[in-house]
């Protein structure tokens, strides 16, 4: 990706996230269970929780879904294989969505600018992530650590977005 | 802004969400054996309350399921919202009346 | 003497006299007993029906019964836009027949309405949307209206102002009507019951109606606030309420009420002549003869009675209004208000008798009833007088959901909160 996608302001940063896939699966409450017993976890996340399971994080952004990052590899063999048992939809995104690691001291009020959703840490501690809006664009943010935010939005609304982002920096940086 | 309680997702701006009309209209399970009256009732006629609706709300922008709200039209505060498939819930006169606020 | 016609003679003679001798422009009728005719709803359609009711069909023995005041609801709170662009043959002559009532109103009921013909152009702004407004066009000119297509450079020399070159949205041409316009929207309430009132008609304020008396089948009154009123036909006129009033007959309707929010801008000099519709979101705007900008653009979408908008469309309408007019941009808001609407089910309106003797019903105007008003009063007029429907209204019946003969000028379906 160019750095056309890199927002760098006083006391801002989106960094694009580079490789990577996305998975979207869709399924019942038992479906989602048995994915993330394969991945080794106990349970699937509560809904708006995320888990770590090795090179796979699995964000639970509804009842029905969960969105599946791993490295290059894609989805471990076990998972498909359970899958393959169990009624599904499962697609690979990873072209559809354009990521970006957010840090540094002006990020909340960056943020605020675009989402009215409250990410202070005791509504929106570590390992939260969810799917709202960001100005027009439809995203999901997933908090990583107390001072780094996770961002994805569909590809055809990234310039939106990197610029939403910019101007929001500079207004927050004043 | 309306502030709406998601039974998923939790209080959320109301940019994020789309209306979907009235609630517990059930399709009926045998339309053939309905009059053109009788479907049209089902299909346009609505009671369009003033004063307390269940109505269909879809979280659209976030985890994307309808679910129900209990709402008092003449106000647009909310009383409470439930899960698709669930009962209309009893409204309290303590809950209508802080609705009607 | 007092003074009750208006008249150039009229205006030197009051001018003369230091305007003492003005009637109230009508009587505030207390209500009788029993009337031939009880409209329900004193808005724009109310008062129209009125007014044609005694005017063309020798109706006698007339009342209008409002539950506020004259020109306080939705006639009081518009965006004054009168226009016949329609497609659907179940529309389009209906709304011509009121673009001629419009064109003759002010000589009709000696009263300044400000109507103004100064045209309403449509913008497209692609290919498919042009092709639209053709086929809406030459079904217009089909219909007896007016309609010229213009392209880009007709549209940029008519409205210069116009984001025109816009990346996202460029403006490709528009359709313009050009008999379209404005009309002061309360001075068509006040002329109206002025008009109605000098032929008798009993406009009754601040009396709202609290229940339907049915005897054998039969509307035979309504009850009121402010009393009983008995009545041979009783015509129900009420906009966003319609449901609540139709409940009291025990039906249900194909309407769901919304809001609609307009808003009024400062007064600036004159620089809109025209009314300009945006065709990439939704964002109508004209410059009222104040010079304020007078703008709106879509229903908050969900049912409510609560007559105030919110913020989300506030925002969205005035983006419309920056994509189409960069120049407004700083312009100041002065006002804006939500009205109720009663949107129904195919986007279209209804006039018809309902399954209860004497009830007859007016209703499902969506955000377009404004400048339906003329034609509406005729038409319900002509139902109430004759028992049958008028030739231009044939199409707003009310059993069309029952038959599919829904008449879906945008093609939404069952939607209200869509169309």
């Amino acid at each position: 990706m160019s750095d056309a996608l890199t927002v760098s302001r006083p006391g801002f940063t989106a960094t694009p996230v580079r490789g990577g896939r996305r998975f979207s699966l869709q399924g019942r409450a038992t479906t989602l269970n048995g994915t993330a017993k394969a991945l080794g976890l106990a349970e699937v996340p509560a809904m708006l929780g995320t888990a770590q399971a090795g090179k796979c994080t699995l964000l639970r952004l509804a009842p029905q879904e969960l969105l599946i990052l791993t490295d290059d590899a894609g989805l471990p063999g076990k998972v498909t294989d359970y899958l393959a048992t169990v009624p599904h939809s499962l697609v690979e995104v990873s072209d559809r969505q354009v990521g970006w690691t957010l840090v540094g001291e002006r990020l909340h009020d960056t943020l605020a600018a675009l989402s009215p959703l409250d990410m202070r840490a005791r509504s929106f501690p570590v390992g939260c992530a969810t799917r709202t809006l960001f100005g027009k664009a439809d995203g999901m943010v997933w908090r990583t650590s107390e001072d780094t935010f996770h961002l994805e939005v569909w590809r055809s609304f990234a310039p939106y977005i990197v610029a939403m982002l910019d101007a929001a920096a500079l207004d927050a940086a004043w | 802004m309306l502030l709406i309680r998601c039974p998923y997702c939790g209080d959320r701006a109301e940019v994020e969400f789309a209306n979907a009309g009235e609630a517990h209209i059930d399709r009926p399970a045998d339309p053939m054996s309905l009059s053109d009256e009788e479907w049209a009732q089902y299909l346009y006629m609505r009671d369009n309350p003033k004063g307390l609706i269940a109505e269909r709300w879809r979280h659209a922008h976030g985890c994307n399921r309808f679910f129900n709200a209990i709402r008092d039209t003449r106000t647009d505060r909310f009383v409470t919202t439930y899960e698709i498939g669930q009962p209309r819930p009893e409204v309290t006169p303590e809950q209508a009346e802080e609705a009607a606020r | 003497m007092q003074t009750n016609r208006y008249s150039l003679f009229s205006l030197l003679w009051e001018a003369c006299r230091g305007n003492t001798g003005w009637k109230p422009a009508w009587r505030k009728a207390e209500p009788a007993s029993a009337y031939d005719f009880v409209i329900v709803g004193g808005g724009g359609h109310g008062l129209a029906t009125a007014y044609y009711l005694a005017r063309r069909y020798g109706g006698k023995r007339i009342a209008v019964v409002e539950k506020g005041w004259i020109g306080g609801g939705n006639v009081g709170r518009n965006t004054t836009i009168v226009r016949s662009n329609y497609l659907l043959h179940g529309n389009e002559p209906f709304y011509e027949c009121s673009m001629k009532l419009w064109e003759g109103l002010e000589q009709d009921i000696n009263y300044n309405a400000m109507v103004s013909q100064r045209g309403v152009l449509n913008l497209f702004h692609n290919d498919a949307q042009k092709a639209a407004y053709i086929r809406r066009g030459n079904s217009m000119i089909l219909h007896g209206a007016d309609a010229v297509l213009l392209d880009q450079d007709a549209v940029r020399a008519k409205v210069p102002f116009l984001n025109v070159d816009d990346a996202r949205f460029p403006i490709k041409g528009g359709l313009l009507q050009q008999r379209g316009g404005t009309v002061r929207h309360d001075a068509v309430a006040w002329g109206y019951a002025r008009a109605a009132d000098r032929l008798g008609v009993d406009i009754i304020e601040n009396c709202e109606m609290t229940g339907l008396r049915i005897e054998q089948g039969r509307a035979v009154g309504i009850e009121t606030t402010r009393g009983f009123i008995g009545a041979r036909k009783i015509g129900l006129a009420c906009a966003g309420n319609s449901s609540r009033v139709a409940a009291m007959a025990g039906l249900r309707l194909p309407i769901e009420s919304h809001v609609l929010q307009a808003f009024v801008s400062e007064g600036l000099k004159p620089f809109i002549d025209c009314v300009v519709t945006f065709g990439a979101g939704h964002f109508y705007i004209s410059q009222s003869d104040k010079g304020g900008l007078v703008f709106g653009g879509d229903i908050d979408g969900y049912n409510s009675y609560a007559q105030r908008g919110n913020m989300p469309v506030i925002e969205d309408v005035c983006e419309g209004g920056m994509a189409l007019m960069p120049r407004i941009g700083r312009v100041r808001l002065l006002r804006h208000w939500g009205g109720i609407m009663d949107m129904s089910m195919d986007g279209s309106p209804i006039i018809d008798r309902t399954p209860v003797d004497g009830l007859y019903l007016n209703a499902g105007w969506c955000y377009g009833g404004f400048k339906a008003t003329p034609a509406s009063g005729l038409c319900f007029a002509h139902l109430l007088a004759r028992d049958e429907p008028h030739p231009v209204a044939v199409a707003y019946r009310l059993d069309r959901f029952a038959r599919g003969a829904v008449i879906d000028e945008k093609g939404m379906g069952a939607q209200p909160n869509l169309h």
